[in-house]
This record gives C-alpha cells, structure tokens and sequence, in this order.
C-alpha cells in the first residue's frame, strides 16, 4: 500500500517532468536550439505563482496567469535576444542561455530574496481522498489529471491542427515553409514562447508540491535533460514515458534511500545509454 | 602575427604571469587560485577548443581530485606527492568512463549528457556522506611539507602551484603540438574525414578526457589545500559552469587564452563579489555580450587588436601578405 501511494506521487511528479521535457523537446525540434534557460521559466512559473498567490489572487487564477506570463516573456526574450544568435555555432546558443538563465536566478533572488516559500494547495483541493486504507492528497491527483489532459491536447495540437503542421514544417525546413507564405519568424517565436510556458507551467503546478526557491530551477534543468536522454528527443511518447518513469524512480526511492533517490535517476539514465544510446524511442 | 600564436611565446607569458601575480595582487589565495583555475581551464580548452567537445562535467574531475586530497591527507596521512599522483589517476579514469559514456551521442545531446553526469557525481557525493562529508565536506585538509620544505604558508604554497602549473602547461603545450594533438585538432574540424582517413575517432576523443580529467583533478586537489575543505561545492555543476564560462571568456583557440579566462574571470569575480552579492547577474549578461560580439574571447580581442596595430604601423606591401595569414588563424575557430 505504501508503494502505491509512492508510485502515485511519482506518476503526479513524472507529468510535470513530462511537460518540462516536451517543452525543451519542442523548441529544439523547431530550432535546434537546447535552451539552457528553461529551468530558469519554471523558476519564474513557480514565484510568479507564488507572488500572485501571496497577493491574495486565488490559485485557479495565479496557475494559468503565470504560465502565460512565462510564455509572453519567453517569446519576448526571443525576439529581442535569440533570434540574432540562431545562426552561431551551438557553443553560443549555450551560453546566451547560461547567462539568460544566471539573470533569471540572481533576479528572483533580488526580488524574492534567497530563502523561498510556500504556496498552500488550492481551496476545494486542499483535502485528501481516502480509498479503504488508500489516503491521497487531493491536489496531487489533480496534478495528474489535468496533466494528461494537457497532454491529450497538446499532442492533437502538435499531431492533428493546422498550426502543428506548420510547426513540424518549420522544424523539417525553415526555409521552405517561409517559401509557401508562412511568417517562420513569428513562428519561431512562439514556439519559443510555447515550449518555455510549458516549463512556467510546470513551475507553477509543482509549487504547492514542492515549495519555491532559487535553484529549483537548476534541478529542473537537470532533469528535463536526463528525460529528453532516456525518452529520446522529439518523441512524444518517449517523454511521457521516461517523465513517469523518472518521477516513479525517483518517488520510490525517495522512500528507500532518501538521500540516493535522485542519484538514483542519474544512475539509471547512465545504464538507458548504455544499454540504447538513443533513448527508448529516439528516432535519429 | 606569427609570434602571438607560437606556443613558446605562450609558455613565456604564462610564466610571466606566474612571476607577475605576487607583484600584483595581495592576497596569495587568489593569486593561486587563477593558477589552480588555469590549469582546470586548459584542460577544459583541450576539450572545447582541441577537440570541439564541449563538456559540462569538468566540476566532476575537479571535486574527484578535491575529495582525493581531503581523504587521503585527513584520513590515511598519505604523502602529498603520491596523493597528486592518485588524484591524477583517479581524475583520468573517471574521465574516461564519462568520456566514453558522452561521446555516444554527439552535438548537443553529448553536452546534456555532460550535464547530467556532472549531476550524476554531484549526488553520489551527496549521497555517500560517509565518504565525502556531505553538506559539509572534509575539513582541516593540511598544505603540505616535502622534504623539510614547508608550504603551509600561503606564498609559500603560491610557489608549490606555480611549479606544479608551468610543468602541467609546458607538458599541455608539447601535447597540442603533437602529432596527438594535431590529430584532435583534425577531429573538431573534419570528424568524418578524420575517420574516415583512418583515425580511431573515439579512442582519441576518450584520450583527449583522460588528460583533461587528469588535469583538472590536480587542480582540484591543489585548490583543496589551498582554502583547507574539500566542499560539494567543488563537485557541483556550478563548478564545471564556471570552468566552462572561464574558457569561452579567454578564448578556445590556445592554452594561453585558458589562464588569461581564467585570471580575468577570478578578478572580476574577487572584485564584483565584494562590492554586490548579487554580481552573477552581471555574469549573466557578460557571457551575452560575448556571444554576441567578442565570440573569440579575450584571445581573439588581442589578435584583432595586434594586428590592427601592425598593419597600421607599418604601411608597407608587407601589411597586405599579413592580412590573409591572420584570416586562416581565424577560420578554424569561426
């Protein structure tokens, strides 16, 4: 009973591993670009949430508003900064981001202060749920179902619209989907704004889990990596996947070894390259 | 410009740095540390600028010779010259497990394994406390005595690092211009071709992470006794950040630009950190600065600035056959 309860938690954790991934997997599949910055906008998810939430805002209102003020930042940062470094060699897109991302960190520190906080489960979720002896906080089982729902819609947007069309378009060749009258400028920019709202997004579901504080940002970088490794990148499935995955690993170990837990998703990311250098369902 | 890119002009200004630095700066703990940065900065160039890896792991060879030192000299009262040795040892091997791990895939996903390995050590030293101390790290980590010579006094200490320093660079320069080195060099160019001339790519790339790693653990057992703790800060990824940040600021193209990213960086950082707690803002907008407009670093300001300087000077027809010699040295890194 105790490990369905930890591989609950790790599925809730996974899903937003999974939005993390799939968002740094967008931006790369339309760019070719690995933004180093995008732990530093689920950083900016979760104080923003944070803030808005401490100014009395309800929750239901601070969640989405953060996430789409990480998108609208994102997409301006995009246009004022990245689009002029597209065509440097990678090295460069590394290390405009680095710095985005420093920049980022020193300035929640400035304005938040360096100690972090607490946000407090929405009201009407706040509860727990009890199944027999199953006993389950609320907002952790919200987490996961408005996750997969997300993630139900955003693989229609991506596989099934129009506009997904033109953004698998743009990432096979730019330059040919310029040509049939698409402006792959704008596009560019919000997928940028896109993939690094999923991120703030993120950022802002797991702050009543998790609490905020400077360098969550950090180790959200780490891992949105390792599950772009193990799942493959720019497959879709391969990122749920290894985002549950991880999120269970690192759930159940959490409870064995509290102190190895995220040695143990290192670990087994070293043993998936090993095994398939190319992630579980990377394709190329 | 034929001069300023002779690796012996290279090892005369380093060596003049190392004379220069006490003339210059107060305090011997940071006159050591931009010799023990240089060191684990050109071991990091050998990889970005030799080889065309760029490698965010450095922090895992550094905080290994860091926690070798530590251990070894609190715990078993091994001799400081074999200690050096084991951390040399042990920083190689290390490298080259994560080397041969990384360079499965290439390009951008080789740096995110980078990354991730770099957290990998990061929380195996955390994890095992016992080992590393944890939070807390190894403390009392003495400066050593040799042979009656003592180098428990920081100047004192400055000049062990400095010995230690030219000697690891003279042998990092040899390297570089042999046919090893040249044969890294024809990897980050052309790895196809490389290969398909008949190089063993992967075994020189692992070869190139075994001296990198071996080097940078020096470094990082020297940088242990110099402030007496073996931190998890050494092993952290902001370690291997600033490593990597030091070597674009100075420049990838030779070992020389390595130390002068590395003391640039040390004495903004010593300044800047004094003056505003928050200063790695202004880092942040540094690294865009030089990714916009200095993509050569430090290095690459000089050369333009010398051979403006030349060709200003001497108005002669000699000035015309310059220009295309200084482009070549230019292309490969463009």
């Amino acid at each position: 009973m105790t490990y369905l309860f930890q591989i609950f938690n790790g599925i809730g954790i996974g899903m937003l591993y999974f939005l993390l991934a799939v968002g740094l997997s967008v931006i790369f599949g339309l760019l070719q670009f690995v933004n180093f910055a995008h732990g530093a906008f689920y950083l900016l998810g979760a104080y923003f949430t944070y803030d808005l939430v401490e100014r009395g805002y309800s929750f239901w209102v601070a969640m989405p508003l953060a996430a789409i003020m990480v998108m609208a930042l994102a997409a301006l940062t995009e246009i004022v900064l990245l689009r002029r470094i597209y065509k440097l060699p990678h090295t460069f897109h590394i290390l405009v981001t680095v710095g985005l991302a420093l920049i980022i960190q020193e300035m929640t520190i400035i304005v938040w202060g360096p100690l972090g906080g607490n946000v407090p489960p929405p009201e009407g979720l706040n509860g727990v749920i009890i199944v027999g002896d199953f006993i389950y906080p609320e907002y952790r089982l919200f987490v996961i179902a408005f996750t997969a729902v997300l993630a139900v819609g955003l693989w229609w947007v991506l596989e099934g619209t129009r506009i997904g069309a033109i953004v698998r378009a743009g990432s096979e060749s730019s330059e040919n989907t310029a040509l049939l009258g698409y402006n792959t400028l704008r596009i560019n920019s919000a997928v940028f704004g896109l993939g690094a709202g999923l991120a703030g997004l993120a950022g802002a579901l797991a702050a009543p889990i998790r609490g905020v504080e400077p360098f969550m940002g950090l180790e959200a970088l780490g891992i949105a990596f390792v599950v772009v490794v193990i799942g493959g990148m720019g497959s879709y499935t391969g990122a749920l996947l290894a985002g549950i995955l991880v999120g269970v690993t690192q759930s159940v170990m959490a409870s064995l070894w509290p102190e190895g837990a995220r040695l143990m998703i290192y670990l087994g990311m070293a043993l998936v390259i090993v095994a398939m250098p190319r992630g579980l369902l990377g394709r190329a | 410009m034929k001069t300023i890119n002779n690796p012996i002009f290279h090892f005369f200004l380093a060596a003049l740095t190392v004379v220069c630095l006490p003339l210059f700066l107060r305090s011997g703990v940071l006159a050591s540390e931009i010799l023990i940065f240089g060191l684990a900065v050109a071991a990091c160039n050998l990889l970005l600028g030799f080889t065309g890896l760029l490698s965010f792991g450095q922090g895992i060879f550094f905080g290994v010779g860091s926690y070798v030192a530590g251990i070894l000299l609190t715990r078993y009262q091994i001799p400081v010259p074999l200690m050096l040795l084991l951390s040399v040892v042990l920083g190689a091997l290390i490298a080259v497990a994560v080397g041969w791990l990384s360079i499965r895939r290439q390009g951008v996903y080789f740096v995110m394994l980078t990354l991730a390995f770099s957290q990998f050590f990061f929380f195996l030293a955390y994890s095992f406390s016992g080992l590393t101390g944890g939070d807390n790290g190894i403390l009392d980590v003495p400066r050593p005595v040799i042979a009656g010579f003592d180098f428990t006094n920081l100047w004192s200490y400055y000049w062990f690092v400095a010995v230690i320093f030219l000697a690891v660079f003279a042998l990092m320069l040899r390297t570089t211009q042999s046919t090893f080195g040249r044969t890294l060099s024809a990897i980050r160019e052309n790895e196809a071709r490389a290969s398909a001339v008949g190089f063993p790519v992967r075994a020189f790339k692992i070869a190139a992470f075994a001296i990198s790693g071996a080097v940078t653990a020096l470094a990082g057992a020297l940088h242990a006794m110099l402030i007496g703790v073996a931190p998890l800060s050494s092993i952290e990824y902001h370690t291997s950040e600033i490593i990597l940040i030091m070597t674009i600021i100075g420049g990838s193209g030779n070992l020389f630009a390595s130390l002068l990213g590395a003391g640039t960086y040390m004495l903004l950082a010593d300044v800047l950190s004094t003056i505003w707690p928050r200063w790695l803002l202004l880092l942040g907008v540094a690294l865009i600065v030089v990714a916009l407009f200095m993509q050569r670093g430090l290095w690459g300001l000089i050369e333009t600035l010398v051979s403006h300087i030349t060709a200003t000077s001497k108005r002669t027809p000699n000035a015309a056959t310059e220009r295309p010699l200084h482009r070549q040295a230019d292309g490969g890194k463009a």
